[in-house]
């Protein structure tokens, strides 16, 4: 109660709801007419709102509808009890003498990609193995540009008939200045 | 009590007598259920689902059940979840949905014809609607402690567990809804 001892509206909202009022709420209630029609209000109002949302809930969901409604609640809870039901493998397509059809587009893409991935690896290892192909080519190149040092540095080393070649070899290429210095040693 | 019975039940292995005692317990809860559903969700055909879910759970769950709590306050408690989840689920799906009243239109349709006259009919549609709007512009927690007390028939104790407030707490908001739908209701 406040000061000047009427019921304040949280403590009217209170009683009006579930709090039980004092002995003295009681006597008060009995007194003022000015809380007793505060109180009479209030409730009058949560009345009202309580009754509205019966009447909707009432006109929505008349009794049959709430029969429905718990049969299937029991439905489902019968639902949940029941193991659950093991589906076999589908063998009846494979014995009904229809061949069984896989996607054939996805079989086709598969094939195309290894038949492609074979063609580029054997045309790998030709490109490699054949003599007119590139890697071999280099180390020929290489070869061919070494003989540069004048033949009389390496005479003492060879035979007669192997200097002989070289010197054949070199009469056919293209580069005779390698030869001056046997020529100069050739008595004329 | 009857929740422990059923619990006692299922733990024994005799489910078909907890299902049999579990269709009265629903028999008992299910308007009080169906009501508290009703003004969280606005919808009959969502009310009906989180109620069904409710229920469902409960007996799936009950061996969960503690008993130094009510069997109310853990039903509620579940359904008021269940109701909450829906409501999200509804806002994402509908966000860029234009509303259409169509359970507001359904319901003027049903009160309508009650072997009253259409004037007396008007007039209660134009109050439930009023009724109706100003509990739905109540802010959330004071919405949903003024259903709970108001509709589900709970304690503030009992809301205070269901909603996880203490009951302080709950007093509050019960005063504030019941201030803010005088203002709008007493005019």
């Amino acid at each position: 109660m406040t000061r000047n001892s009427h019921l304040s509206d949280h403590r009217l909202i209170e009683v009006c709801f579930d709090a039980v009022p004092t002995a003295a709420e009681n006597l008060h209630f009995n007194t003022c007419d000015r809380c007793s029609a505060r109180r009479s209000r209030l409730q009058r109002l949560l009345r009202e709102v309580s009754d509205a949302a019966s009447v909707e809930v009432d006109q929505l969901f008349p009794p049959q509808r709430l029969a429905t409604h718990r049969a299937r609640i029991l439905h489902r809870i019968d639902q949940n009890s029941r193991p659950g039901r093991v589906i076999a493998f589908p063998t009846a397509h494979a014995s009904d003498g229809r061949p069984l059809r896989t996607r054939p587009a996805t079989r086709w893409i598969a094939g195309a990609a290894a038949a492609g991935l074979a063609v580029g690896m054997l045309a790998g290892h030709l490109v490699r193995d054949l003599p007119g192909g590139r890697t071999q080519r280099r180390p020929a190149i290489r070869t061919a540009a070494k003989p540069t040092h004048p033949p009389a540095f390496r005479a003492g080393l060879l035979s007669d008939e192997e200097f002989l070649g070289q010197i054949e070899n070199a009469l056919d290429g293209p580069d005779l200045a390698v030869l001056r210095p046997l020529d100069d040693l050739t008595p004329r | 009590m009857v929740a422990a019975e059923i619990k006692a039940l299922v733990l024994a292995g005799q489910r078909d007598a907890a299902r049999d005692l579990f269709a009265e317990l629903v028999v008992g809860q299910q308007r009080r259920a169906i009501r508290l559903a009703y003004q969280y969700l606005r919808d009959p055909h969502d009310a009906d689902e989180a109620v069904q879910d409710a229920f469902v759970k409960v007996f799936t769950h009950i061996t969960t059940y503690r008993e130094d709590m009510p069997f109310e306050v853990w039903f509620t408690r579940i359904l008021v979840n269940g109701c909450l989840d829906l409501r999200k689920a509804r806002f994402r799906r509908l966000r860029w949905v234009l509303p259409i009243e169509a359970s507001e239109a359904t319901a003027a349709a049903d009160v309508a014809g009650g072997g009253r006259s259409v004037e007396d009919t008007l007039v209660t549609q134009a109050r439930l609607r009023e009724i109706a709007a100003a509990v739905d512009q109540l802010p959330e927690r004071q919405r949903s402690v003024f259903v709970l007390c108001h509709f589900g028939d709970q304690t503030t104790t009992q809301v205070s567990q269901i909603l996880g407030l203490s009951e302080a707490t709950v007093r509050v908001h019960l005063f504030r809804a019941v201030h803010r739908l005088r203002r709008l209701l007493e005019r």
